[in-house]
């Protein structure tokens, strides 16, 4: 790993670390195994999101339907388990509820070149007005025993909702970085028409990361529905824009082709730190919101003043 | 062919279709023809003029926005902060009034410039740091909203405005116009001219086409672009004075969701998101055509949350028709290559057969769902066979009563059982029974019910309310129209409803919920509440009295943090971790929002704390499993369905003159005689559940 | 023995009517140095665009590695070993340098894996045989235009291509980098590449090419041993261009001095040190090879670029137009080269595309004069003669010639006192071709000072009262009409 690499997600990294120090100074408690577990099972079915989040947006494209197919997913995770269906079935089905929610994103974006933003906010209104009218707000209740942690109980169960999105982050870090594939997601962000000579497709890439996203949300609602025994019908709404955000945070361009997953980590846990960072040092809740829009201008303007530094370098050196 | 055109036929005017439908407006127009056309056979006095002018009225704010936003995305940019500047723009208004005791009009003036700076902040990043708007704007978008947010520390409330500024989003001109229709029409005309009469808007244009092309016909690029962010803020503003006169209060979640709704408009009335492309016409086009559609499925009875899928529908459509028509229209245009555009049958039938299984799933998902609840249904306990009784011996009587019934929230499991109640009312008096209310808590929302139920001509209004401010004056309005107004659970004012349904005093529920707390403490310790949003009215009205039993009656007892939990489990859950990290001595964490409780004691279920203890105001039912297992010690409420089923009793007997001022009880059904004082009913106490009592309910 | 590589016979295409390739046959043996040369816009790049499918010939016959192709295509092209490297280098900008060399030669299921060692090594391998000093770390796109462009040779290299196509490859290169590309270009010929080689430097030639053919007007002239070709027959054979019409210039009684350039330059767009006056009713033709610095000369004094140093004076006064806003407002008008991209907006209609520089002039008190715009837009399009059926038709649908129409009328509506006209002619049809001379001839009559940057040089010769030849960012020097022939002015225009 050299430094060049990843001097974009420096700047998420530099955030996140003084963060960490300000609350270890101020409260050290912060700091406490407990606390500290509890982040990182709160944020990882997030994380998923986040990853197939990165992916899209290192295809120039945005997906902003995630939140309501998130709500779609959890309930029918629900349903389903209630309706008897095995819980490991779950894990097949739910994802696969998900891609097909995807592949329709990705099948009017990729083939019939539709805008993104425009046709995930059609599905954004679309899945979340179709789920409020057919569940009418009500929560999944009386779900079976076996459900909650997959009947596996609290700290197995913990462990479980970890380690699945982190071994799939580490999949995807490697893959993005290690695989043809991975590749071909770099090559058509950066230039769509470069790709296509190069002999990679850029509508079955399109269609494939949309399709891959939804598939990512499914497992996410279906690992967040398992830490509890009910599941609320107004789910995930917000997520979206919190996933562009962190991946935002994280260093990747919104005009494709660059960003790495290590960023997305990175600005995962500082948007998800913030709101436990800032109750432990004791500031009001209601500066919340504002000190996250503060973060994700920081790091816009942190990235301009990256590249005018490397422009003076790099002039420098030319002359 | 084209050498033979001879230039003596040079034609200078345009065809009429081109001219005044540059953009394929007609097809909109069909559309909205078409809505109203269907509308007017199915629904319930959808075609007068009055509803035509109730449905401008709400249309103005998301209207102003989606103005601003079309200059913007005709340039190729978003600007997805106008929703988060509408709250700034609301609390900052409202401080400067009340607090800062700024005459009126200046206030008015301030917070226009507060818009203009918000706007020219945008403006200013996208032109001079060369970021994407999108994302510019999405920062700002959480930067606005935020600032609202801790200036007013979420609680603010501003209300009291003197009329004649109300008169400005709530009166009439000539006694029918709405006083911001005219506003709206300058507004539309100013940005018609700017946009489509005038260099500068040409000039925009040509940006959204081609940024340097434009460059180099001499255009300022980049102050254009600043101009228009800039004033996209001010409309944010604009429309932020208007939403706050139409409701009476000012609030920092103003216009929250708005700048996708405009954003969905302008795109729906045919601009491209990728630049040079849009009308104003067409804005306005699209504006109506889902405003009308919402209206006109809340005036047939049929579920507006199709609103939301027909929209979604008509926007990929809409794209889909102008993308085709494009390419079939631009053959001879080189930088549309085949290469780049080709769909294959296959494709088209994956992409059919991917909505259709889609469509399957939902509904077999549906099916699963209903049939589940209703299993749960029909273990409802003895109450059930009482009420068959019921049925039997109170035979409905007088007219067939229309009762529209209004919670705060479609959505929100505490108001689904509440309408078991008033469904089961509703059955045994014959009385039809129109359930429908905002998605999410959205005191404009109510408004807009509260309209088209009056434009539909119903019997009785009974509603629960968000925002005392907000409604009154068009539940006056319906109570003018002889309609019988009630409410329920939440108050309105005093004289823009006949009865409230009192389920328990916002005072009772407190000092109970502050006994029930003192009780588990003893009567010393620490302890944490976790609300719904930090601007949810009542919850605040309940903190207050919360905090005034507890200052009054238990020195001993320390209130040391309260959450939000947005009406979100998740995030319930998620706070009650901090607080059991950061207050470790904090012994009782109490719930004021029914999906919170559930969230708090899983997380102290799941951090082995036994000795914390878990109240609050929730629903048997979600509680139940933490209840019994000793987690949730208590929770106060009172018989929800009981509390639907007697406002839709009230409500009929209103309708049938059965009860009156004066009266000092009210015959309702299984509840028997339940005492009437003054112009309240009242159910009873609030109750506490525990687990030696919990069985008994189902709800 | 060696075999035969490439073979084009009787190539032709046209775009939109004008002939870009008349007749052009090549051929090309595998360990062959195969120079192509010709003037600016002689259908070079047309030709090699056929060669690697970028366009389809309209007819002819092409046969690469002994496949006959009907059907050609970038991928196809690319499967039988062609590379080609342009001026303008086509990387992936936000990937590395070795992923870029290894999007050239890797071939790989989806679920391939990527060895980034091993890429890394042959990307080293690669760029140390052209001896360039990059780091195969370094993102493409911030290197300079040079580094980019030895990526895209080593990038080929690992391509193994057969037939590589080398355009300009030394215009921006140090003599140092230019040794080593001739390095690698005879190691290359050793292995058996064969390579087309587009320069301009003829000097070059002798030290590396084998054979040279010399396309003219879109016709093979000629292939010779280099050899048996010196540089000044070279030359002859280049610029034999036919003179195929009469230029309608006639002598004008010119005014005063109008536009004055002293010492101007720009360093963001590498212009240094130019002098010239035009006078009222002069037409100053400026002639120069593809980057030496001609468009970059007119950014500079529209506004495009930032002047940042010398001095502009017009009509004496001295002026500085920051954008080009300024430069309207002190009458210069701009026809820029690439009419698509800047000259006009493709999907406007030609009625706004012909205001859209004079808007102001519509603007009454209620807004643009739609009346006026109408009146002045068909005056225009009457006046030029742009031949559309309304006015307001988007440009997109109009030919090249009738969009070049567009664009100078829009100039022609602000009443410019200084015109500059940039490639005023390239890529148009014969018949709208002498109608925009026609108009220049006009123009120069009413007393405006007009600056006409072309390729052509029978253009040149024929339209200009006095030649500036470009070359390196300024100006060389400033012929007589009399005193230009097309030998001398290319020889200047080459560096001599």
């Amino acid at each position: 790993m050299n430094f060049n690499q990843y001097k974009r997600e420096i700047s998420a990294a530099i955030a996140f670390l003084v963060l960490l120090i300000v609350v270890g100074i101020a409260s050290p408690s912060f700091f406490g195994a407990g606390n500290l577990g509890d982040l990182v099972i709160n944020n990882a079915p997030f994380l998923l999101i986040a990853i197939g989040m990165t992916l899209v947006i290192l295809l120039g494209e945005i997906d902003i339907s995630v939140g309501s197919q998130f709500a779609v997913a959890s309930v029918l995770a629900g349903v389903l388990a209630k309706s008897g269906v095995p819980v490991p079935l779950l894990f097949v089905i739910i994802p696969l509820i998900g891609v097909a929610m995807g592949a329709i994103n990705g099948a009017l974006i990729g083939w019939f070149k539709l805008p993104s933003i425009i046709v995930t906010l059609a599905m954004l209104v679309a899945w979340r007005d179709g789920l409020r009218w057919v569940t009418e707000g009500a929560w999944v209740q009386n779900l079976p025993s076996n459900f909650q942690w997959f009947g596996l109980g609290q700290s197995t169960g913990q462990i479980v909702i970890v380690a699945i999105p982190l071994i799939i982050f580490l999949i995807f870090a490697w893959s993005l970085r290690n695989l043809n594939i991975g590749r071909a997601i770099y090559a058509v962000g950066s230039d769509s028409e470069a790709a296509r000579l190069a002999g990679i497709e850029p509508k079955t890439i399109t269609f494939g990361v949309f399709a891959l996203m939804g598939g990512l949300v499914g497992l996410a609602a279906l690992l967040n529905a398992v830490r509890f025994n009910e599941i609320p019908s107004n789910a995930g709404i917000g997520l979206e824009l919190k996933a562009v955000a962190a991946v935002v945070v994280g260093g990747a361009a919104i005009t494709g082709g660059r960003g790495t997953l290590i960023g997305t980590i990175i600005g995962v846990a500082l948007l998800g730190t913030i709101g436990t960072a800032l109750t432990f040092l004791g500031i009001n809740p209601f500066w919340e919101k504002a000190i996250q829009g503060v973060i994700i201008l920081a790091a816009l303007v942190s990235d301009i003043l990256l590249r005018k530094y490397e422009e003076k370098l790099s002039t420098d050196a030319n002359r | 062919m084209q050498e033979a055109i001879k230039q003596t036929e040079l034609q200078t005017e345009q065809p009429f279709l081109a001219r005044f439908f540059p953009n394929n407006e007609w097809v909109l127009i069909a559309v909205l023809l078409f809505e109203v056309l269907l509308f007017s056979v199915i629904g319930n006095n959808f075609f007068t003029s009055s509803n035509g002018f109730e449905i401008t009225r709400l249309a103005v704010e998301i209207g102003l926005l989606a103005l601003a936003m079309t200059p913007i995305i005709i340039t190729g940019g978003i600007d997805l902060s106008v929703g988060s500047m509408m709250g700034l723009s609301a609390v900052v208004f409202g401080a400067l009034w009340r607090d800062a005791h700024v005459p009126l009009p200046l206030a008015i003036v301030i917070t226009l410039a507060v818009g203009i700076l918000g706007g020219y902040l945008n403006g200013a990043m996208i032109t001079k740091l060369k970021f994407p708007p999108l994302i510019v704007t999405l920062g700002t978008f959480s930067l606005f909203r935020g600032i609202a947010e801790g200036l007013t520390r979420g609680i603010e409330n501003y209300f009291g405005f003197p009329q004649e500024y109300l008169f400005l989003g709530q009166g009439y001109i000539f006694g029918v116009i709405p006083t911001q229709l005219p506003i709206f029409i300058i507004a539309i005309f100013v940005i018609f001219w700017i946009l489509q009469r005038t260099a500068f808007g040409r000039s925009l244009y040509a940006i959204g086409y081609s940024q340097e092309g434009a460059r180099h016909a001499g255009i300022k690029v980049r102050r254009s672009l600043t101009i228009i962010y800039t004033l996209s803020g001010f409309m944010a503003s604009l429309a932020a004075v208007i939403y706050v006169a139409h409701l009476g209060q000012a609030k920092s979640d103003a216009g929250t969701g708005y700048e996708l709704m405009a954003i969905t408009a302008v795109v729906l009335g045919g601009a491209s998101i990728f630049g040079g492309r849009g009308t104003i016409l067409g804005t306005i086009l699209g504006l109506f055509a889902i405003v009308i559609l919402q209206n006109g499925l809340r005036l047939s009875g049929l579920p507006t949350e199709l609103a939301g899928i027909l929209t979604g529908v008509l926007l990929v459509a809409v794209i889909l028709f102008d993308r085709f028509s494009k390419t079939a229209s631009s053959v001879n245009k080189v930088s549309f290559s085949e290469e780049e555009f080709e769909v294959k049958n296959s494709q088209v039938g994956f992409i059919c057969a991917a909505i259709v299984l889609t469509g399957l799933l939902i509904a077999g998902s549906n099916w699963m769902l209903f049939s589940s609840i209703n299993k749960g249904g029909s273990t409802v306990p003895a109450t059930n066979a009482s009420s068959q009784n019921a049925s039997q011996t109170t035979p409905p009587t007088g007219k067939k009563a229309v009762i529209g019934m209004m919670p705060k929230a479609k959505g929100d499991p505490y108001f689904i059982s509440c309408k078991k109640g008033a469904d089961e009312a509703a059955k045994e008096l014959g009385a039809e029974l129109l359930w429908d209310g905002p998605t999410d808590l959205d005191p404009a929302k109510q408004n807009e019910v509260v309209e088209a139920w009056i434009t539909r001509g119903v019997d009785a209004i009974a509603v629960s309310v968000e925002n005392k401010e907000a409604i009154s004056t068009v539940l006056k309005k319906a109570k003018d129209k002889g309609i019988k107004v009630i409410t329920w659970d939440a108050d309105s004012n005093k004289d823009a409803r006949d009865f409230l349904i009192n389920q328990a005093t916002p005072q009772g529920i407190g000092e109970t919920l502050m006994d029930e707390t003192a009780r588990m403490l003893g009567g010393k310790g620490e302890f944490a509440i976790v609300t719904a949003s930090l601007s949810a009215a009542n919850q605040n009205e309940w903190i207050k009295y919360i905090k005034e039993r507890m200052a009054a009656k238990y020195p001993d007892i320390k209130l040391v943090a309260i959450q939000p939990s947005d009406g979100d489990r998740d995030r319930a859950f998620q706070e009650t971790q901090n607080i059991l990290k950061v207050y470790p001595n904090v012994k009782v964490i109490m719930g004021i929002a029914a999906p919170a409780v559930p969230g708090i004691a899983e997380a102290v279920k799941q951090s082995g704390k036994t000795d914390v203890k878990v109240t609050g105001l929730s629903l048997p039912n979600m509680c139940k499993p933490y209840i019994k297992s000793g987690i949730v010690d208590s929770i106060v409420l009172w018989n929800t369905g009981d509390l639907g089923y007697l406002s839709v009793y009230a409500a009929n007997a209103l309708v049938n003159n059965k009860l009156k001022q004066g009266d000092k009880t009210i015959e309702a059904g299984k509840l028997k005689s339940i005492e009437v004082v003054g112009d309240e009913v009242r159910l009873g106490k609030p109750f506490i559940f525990n687990k030696d009592n919990v069985d008994n309910f189902d709800f | 023995m060696s075999e035969i590589l490439l073979k084009a016979e009787n190539i032709q295409k046209s775009y939109a009517g004008v002939k870009a390739l008349k007749s052009a046959s090549f051929e090309l043996l595998s360990g062959e140095v195969h120079a192509l040369i010709g003037e600016n816009g002689a259908g070079k790049s047309t030709f090699i665009k056929s060669v690697t499918g970028a366009i389809q010939p309209d007819s002819g016959i092409l046969e690469v590695c002994g496949n006959k192709i009907t059907e050609n295509s970038p991928t196809f092209s690319k499967s039988l070993g062609v590379a080609a490297i342009y001026q303008q280098p086509a990387l992936f900008p936000e990937l590395s340098v070795a992923e870029n060399i290894a999007l050239g030669y890797e071939k790989g299921g989806f679920f391939g894996r990527v060895n980034w060692k091993k890429r890394r090594e042959k990307a080293k391998e690669l760029l140390d045989q052209i001896g360039a000093k990059i780091s195969p770390d370094a993102e493409a796109g911030s290197l300079s235009m040079p580094q980019q462009q030895l990526v895209e040779i080593a990038r080929a290299l690992g391509a193994n291509a057969k037939i590589l196509i080398l355009d300009e490859p030394t215009a921006s290169l140090s003599e140092e980098d230019t040794n080593n590309l001739f390095r690698v270009i005879r190691d290359l010929k050793a292995k058996g590449v064969g390579m087309i080689y587009i320069s301009h430097r003829l000097e070059e030639l002798p030290q590396i090419a084998d054979r040279v053919t010399v396309l003219r007007d879109g016709e093979t002239i000629g292939t010779k041993e280099v050899k048996d070709i010196d540089r000044d027959e070279m030359i002859r054979l280049m610029v034999g261009r036919e003179l195929s019409q009469i230029f309608p210039k006639r002598d004008v009684r010119q005014g005063e001095i109008v536009l004055e350039l002293k010492n101007l330059g720009s360093k963001k767009a590498g212009v240094k040190n130019i002098n010239l006056t035009v006078r009222a009713g002069e037409i100053v033709g400026i002639a120069g090879l593809v980057g030496a610095g001609r468009t970059e000369f007119a950014r500079a004094i529209f506004g495009l670029d930032e002047a940042d140093s010398g001095e502009v004076l017009l009509n004496g006064i001295s002026i500085k137009n920051s954008h080009p806003r300024d430069a309207i407002r002190n009458n210069i008008a701009y026809l820029p080269e690439d009419r698509r991209k800047h000259g006009v907006i493709l999907d406007l209609p030609i009625a706004s595309n012909v205001t859209l520089a004079s808007l102001k002039i519509l603007s009454g008190r209620f807004g643009l004069n739609f009346a006026k715009e109408k009146e002045l837009a068909a005056e225009y399009t009457r006046r030029l003669g742009v031949k559309t059926p309304s006015i307001h038709d988007s440009v997109s649908t109009l030919s090249g010639g009738n969009q070049q129409k567009v664009a100078l009328s829009r100039w022609l509506l602000t009443k410019p006192t200084v015109l500059i006209l940039d490639e005023p002619t390239q890529g148009i049809d014969v018949g709208a071709k002498s109608e925009i001379h026609n108009l220049m001839t006009e123009l120069a009559e009413q007393g405006v000072a007009i600056l006409m940057i072309s390729s052509e040089l029978p253009e040149v010769l024929g339209m200009s009262d006095r030649i500036a030849v470009m070359q390196g960012g300024t100006i060389v020097k400033i012929l007589d009409r009399n005193e230009a022939t097309q030998a001398n002015i290319l020889a200047l225009a080459l560096g001599h």
